[in-house]
């Protein structure tokens, strides 16, 4: 595997992946911005519309017949929250040239046309997107956020995550909100398309068989189109975290089993601390070894999912289990005394080694999927740092018991959520 | 070891069954960093009633017992458990039960050797005790609540009860909170003896390997034990008609969930790819994302992504499934139902047949990027009696002729289901 990351203009860049390991080469495109109530919306409508048509490609079917063509060539898109920032994400995966059975056209070079012309070439009519578009992708993304509580997990997990984060921009939901979808035009959409083109962050990755591709894409001309710019977008540094009083939330909803999501702050002092907390986590609820699956599940058979995950952007963990609704308090007595265990050191060394060999295994395997590569790559350009494989390993390598000590004394709770059903009586609740 | 090439996907695999009935397929991958190994016995959750090779009388066993065993065979006499052990090397260990088949995995970058000690060690010394099961009803009990709350799965669920009259596959993999209760140690070592031989095994491993040293390892690692002759399996008479054409159920959801349901013959070993591949091409054909029925459907706001499309099939039932949400799914159930008379009436557009074609072969030949996804498949075919290879040579020999012939046959009218979950 080698990389390379070469700036086409100011704030728009390339980022070659080239390996052979792989039957397929993937193309990705991020637009990167701070998030804001007043953009989500906006966003969200965006990424649905421009899969709908581009100038040369004007309907859906179109392009599915195109990328058929290709050997099943697949687009996606995307949105996602990357610590303040939301990320329009775009991709393109098709099958390289040697395992096409009849040599025919440069499946790879298409592939990149077609791509940034569905992102940078969109349908326009009367300079305003497409009527028709518009209105129907109003329709899907009212339906997506009214559907968030579809999946119960899911849902208790967002709900604990916009109770922390109350007015501030991670509070916000990717998909936005209905009472601002309604007031959208196609024109002002547009009008906001053409700035945010304008001013975003522009990451194109390509991993597979690729070799100087900077010339195909400094010659295309929607790429020629794009202006430079001195890109807005949020580096995710040390997030600081305030005191907060510990809150409980318990709300009701038509469910079999409680969900139970339980925000955690990690206060950090520097940097390097955050890997200290990749083991903090792994031995609190990372692993089937960990306090949370051994205590909660295998121990106390209280649940079948119990587990905890490390949101390094934002310095916070979220454990989550799925309950028998009468558990409630003993559960979350079980869980207090893990987090009490944590910071008084009860945890072995053969944990710690336990953990690490997890954590490094994870690593190694970065290289052997390609989204999860490039994903890799990503996160390195919103940080603004560059970590190689080998120094992450040594980095979790040297990480000591009294480090993952004192990150457990920097653990708060900042929000229990609690999803219940609507018909248990409240004794015993 | 025989060794089967592939040169449209450029990948081997080498396969050797040992004299105590195991078979083991390894398939060597250059230059990546994670290995696969899976086990797999040809027992899953359609498996309840059956005559013991040796014995003349039929055993039958509750509901959710392969399920049940797959969560038990972890625990050890040592008192430690397996899954422990596994993750302690910093592999991935898991495993899952099917219809058809249980597996026991992991994935690993570095320890293989270790991870593969313990995998099958643990595979072949069972411990089960009163109290270790007695605790297991408890978690299984919590999967099951989870499960309940999945609209998804129940849709699914109630449409394999529209279409089956006795087969088990109509019944939940984990079997019911009331099932489970009657589970005992003496029932889990039963279906283990049974079922855990190794005639009625098989071993996949992937990764950077030379298959012929790696066999070895493989067994040094085997204790001794004799193949056992044929496990008969009991299932039910099924008729061919379907029970009945609609269900409907109400749960909390924002939009109703629908699965249509065509239930349908199991094809002879030989044809079984052809079918299988017949059956993806017309399906992208009737409702794909290039088709003009989905392009009308999702304009009028009755679909709002391309329903998922499947032909589950084991050595004894087959069936196509179309799944996705509609606020209207009677509407797209009657559409479908429009679409493929219309289609049965006209002769196949060439055109879109191959440019589909050329689709679903790069679908396949994306198959073979992840490690893990290529042992899963191997393993999952075999016991359909496949070799997963054969879908891309049929593939490049598939005709017309042939897709017409499935249509007008496999999609009749008369054996499809609508089930349905509505708003509550």
């Amino acid at each position: 595997m080698r990389y390379n990351g070469k700036e086409i203009k100011k704030g728009i860049k390339l980022h070659e992946i080239e390996t052979d390991k792989f039957k397929t080469n993937l193309i990705a495109i991020f637009l990167s911005m701070p998030i804001s109530k007043e953009t989500v919306t906006k966003n969200a409508l965006i990424s649905a519309v421009l899969r709908r048509g581009s100038k040369n490609m004007p309907t859906q079917e179109k392009i599915s017949q195109e990328l058929e063509e290709m050997y099943g060539a697949s687009f996606d898109c995307g949105l996602d929250k990357m610590g303040d920032n939301h990320i329009l994400k775009f991709y393109l995966e098709s099958i390289n040239d040697n395992f096409i059975p009849q040599k025919s056209e440069n499946i790879l070079k298409s592939g990149i046309e077609k791509i940034l012309e569905i992102v940078f070439n969109p349908l326009v009519e009367n300079d305003a997107f497409k009527k028709e578009y518009v209105e129907q992708e109003k329709e899907n993304i009212k339906r997506i956020i009214e559907g968030k509580s579809d999946n119960k997990a899911g849902y208790a997990l967002e709900r604990c995550i916009e109770e922390m984060y109350k007015d501030k921009p991670y509070g916000l939901y990717k998909y936005g909100y209905i009472e601002d979808l309604k007031a959208i035009t196609p024109k002002e959409l547009y009008d906001y398309y053409k700035l945010m083109i304008s001013q975003c962050k522009i990451d194109i990755f390509i991993s597979g068989n690729v070799k100087n591709l900077k010339e195909i894409l400094e010659k295309n001309e929607n790429i020629k189109k794009l202006q430079e710019r001195d890109a807005k977008y949020k580096i995710n540094k040390l997030e600081e975290k305030e005191d907060i009083e510990e809150q409980e939330i318990i709300e009701e909803m038509d469910v079999v089993q409680g969900k139970i999501t339980i925000g955690l702050d990690v206060h950090l002092k520097n940097e390097e601390q955050k890997y200290h907390v990749m083991l903090y986590n792994a031995i609190l609820g990372g692993t089937a070894n960990s306090k949370m699956f051994q205590e909660v599940r295998e121990k106390a058979s209280l649940a079948y999912t119990a587990s905890s995950s490390y949101v390094k952007y934002k310095s916070n963990i979220f454990i989550k289990c799925g309950i028998e609704i009468k558990n409630y308090k003993k559960t979350m007595e079980i869980i207090r005394k893990q987090l009490e265990d944590m910071k008084n050191g009860i945890f072995t060394d053969e944990d710690i080694i336990n953990a690490k060999n997890g954590i490094i295994s994870g690593i190694k395997g970065i290289a052997d999927e390609q989204d999860t590569e490039i994903t890799y790559f990503f996160g390195q350009e919103l940080t603004d740092s560059k970590t190689s494989l080998d120094e992450y390993i040594k980095k979790i390598q040297k990480v000591t018991k009294e480090e993952i000590i004192e990150i457990a004394k920097a653990v708060t709770i900042n929000t229990i959520y609690f999803l219940k059903d609507n018909k248990t009586s409240k004794e015993d609740k | 070891m025989q060794i089967i090439e592939n040169l449209k996907v450029q990948e081997k695999v080498y396969v050797e069954k040992l004299e105590n009935g195991l078979t083991v397929m390894i398939i060597p991958k250059k230059g990546v960093q994670k290995k696969y190994a899976i086990i797999g016995t040809n027992y899953g959750s359609n498996d309840s009633k059956f005559i013991v090779p040796g014995e003349d009388k039929e055993t039958e066993v509750p509901k959710g017992v392969a399920h049940f065993l797959e969560h038990k065979m972890f625990e050890q006499e040592s008192g430690l458990n397996s899954l422990d052990t596994l993750t302690a090397l910093g592999v991935e260990a898991n495993a899952y039960t099917t219809n058809d088949h249980t597996a026991y995995l992991f994935e690993c970058t570095e320890n293989f050797y270790p991870a593969l000690d313990e995998l099958m060690d643990y595979i072949q010394h069972p411990y089960f005790t009163d109290e270790n099961v007695e605790k297991e009803k408890g978690i299984i009990g919590q999967e099951i609540m989870m499960y309940d709350d999945y609209p998804e799965w129940k849709v699914y669920l109630n449409a394999l009860e529209a279409m089956y009259y006795e087969h088990p596959i109509k019944l939940d993999i984990t079997g019911t909170i009331e099932t489970i209760s009657h589970i005992n140690k003496e029932i889990l070592y039963k279906c283990y003896n049974t079922f855990y031989n190794p005639s009625n095994m098989v071993m996949v491993v992937c990764g950077d390997f030379e298959p012929e040293k790696l066999l070895e390892e493989i067994k040094k690692r085997l204790i001794n034990k004799e193949a056992n002759g044929e496990i008969k399996r009991i299932y039910p008479k099924e008729k061919e008609d379907i029970v009945k054409n609609k269900v409907e159920e109400k749960m909390d959801v924002s939009q109703p969930l629908f699965v249509i349901g065509i239930k349908d013959k199991i094809a002879d070993t030989k044809e079984r790819v052809r079918k299988h591949i017949a059956v993806e091409i017309l399906l992208n054909m009737i409702i794909g994302k290039s088709s003009k029925l989905y392009k009308e459907l999702y304009e009028e706001g009755l679909l709002y992504a391309t329903p998922s499309l499947d032909y589950e099939f084991s050595k004894d039932y087959a069936h196509i499934l179309i799944t996705g949400q509609s606020p209207k799914p009677e509407i797209v159930y009657e559409k479908i139902k429009q679409q493929v008379n219309n289609m049965k009436n006209t002769t196949i557009d060439s055109q879109e047949f191959n440019r589909i074609k050329k689709r679903i072969y790069g679908e396949y030949i994306k198959e073979y990027n992840d490690v893990s996804n290529i042992a899963r498949m191997f393993l999952a075919d075999f016991f359909k009696e496949i070799n997963s290879f054969d879908y891309l040579e049929e593939m490049l020999i598939i005709n017309e002729q042939y897709v017409d012939q499935v249509l007008k046959s496999v999609f009749d009218d008369t054996k499809m289901v609508l089930s349905v979950i509505k708003k509550s």
